[in-house]
């Protein structure tokens, strides 16, 4: 098995784990929006775009080193041949997913504020919605 | 057997903290959170580190730079910092790009008033509905980033 072989199994698990969080995160945006402003994702996607260049720039430098001073080494055999310096390109596949799965863990482990204003939003969206009478199927139910 | 790498390693987690804690990244903006995270992130790349030992990509190196443990063939203990130090960047990372980006939007979006004759709210986020970013960053995920950072 290649290096690249084993980081396609891994990006596809951390591929999984992201859809997850984006289907949450459209969940939840789709309660909360009636109550509040529409949410951006332009702020996250710059933000995460400059925190990936930061990690990227990082991992070579740090990546360098580690392999310089001979703290990994790896088998020829099985690696691409692609390097960014002596470092493989494939090692950068962690930070890649690094980048990607622990925000969204992050998301899918939600706090309880987040997942208790989007029920709020939602009950009172349908509470609106339905009118005075509507309030009162609310309570009782 | 040489601690070298060990003690770079813990040196830079401590400084992923003092972030942490200074701006509320991670750990001090939502703490049980941040650990579930962190352990899923770390036991996540613990165990792509060893099918990768498995299939015999990777090994460790011999230096004088590690202690010499090893928690599995050819893992050295030295390993778990590193990954744990790896998620806490990128998770520091992700917050603190956000609240730099923030802060710049906002400052432009007062620069902007000033130029136009607009009266200044001091500190206020809620910015004209025309400045996209300054507008949004007050919105859902970035404000809970935002308060505990002052709080911080």
């Amino acid at each position: 098995m290649t290096y690249w072989a084993i980081n396609a199994v891994f990006l596809g698990l951390v591929a999984v784990t992201a859809g997850a969080a984006l289907l949450l995160r459209w969940v939840r945006t789709r309660a909360t929006r009636a109550s509040s402003a529409p949410g951006s994702l332009a702020p996250v996607v710059r933000a995460a775009g400059l925190a990936t260049a930061v990690l990227l720039v990082m991992t070579a430098v740090f990546d360098n080193v580690m392999i310089g001073v001979g703290l990994v080494g790896y088998d020829e055999s099985r690696i691409s041949g692609a390097f960014v310096g002596i470092a493989p390109l494939e090692d950068f596949a962690y930070a890649v997913a690094a980048l990607v799965l622990l925000p969204s863990v992050w998301t899918l482990l939600g706090s309880k504020s987040e997942t208790e204003a989007a029920k709020a939003a939602t009950a009172a969206r349908r509470a609106a919605r339905a009118g005075g009478a509507g309030t009162k199927a609310e309570e009782a139910r | 057997m040489g601690f070298a790498y060990l003690i770079v390693l813990l040196i830079s987690i401590f400084g992923m903290a003092m972030l942490d804690r200074r701006f509320g990244l991670f750990f001090w903006r939502d703490g049980w959170r941040a650990f579930v995270t962190l352990l899923v992130g770390v036991v996540f790349f613990l165990i792509w580190d060893i099918v990768g030992i498995d299939a015999g990509v990777f090994f460790r190196g011999e230096t004088s730079f590690m202690t010499g443990v090893q928690l599995a063939p050819e893992l050295p203990l030295e390993e778990v910092f590193f990954l744990v130090l790896l998620c806490w960047l990128t998770m520091d990372l992700l917050a603190g790009s956000r609240l730099v980006l923030d802060a710049r939007a906002q400052r432009r979006a007062a620069s902007a008033r000033l130029s136009t004759g607009e009266p200044v709210v001091p500190g206020g986020s809620a910015g004209p509905s025309g400045s996209g970013s300054a507008t949004s960053s007050g919105s859902a995920s970035s404000s809970d980033a935002t308060t505990d950072g002052g709080r911080a």
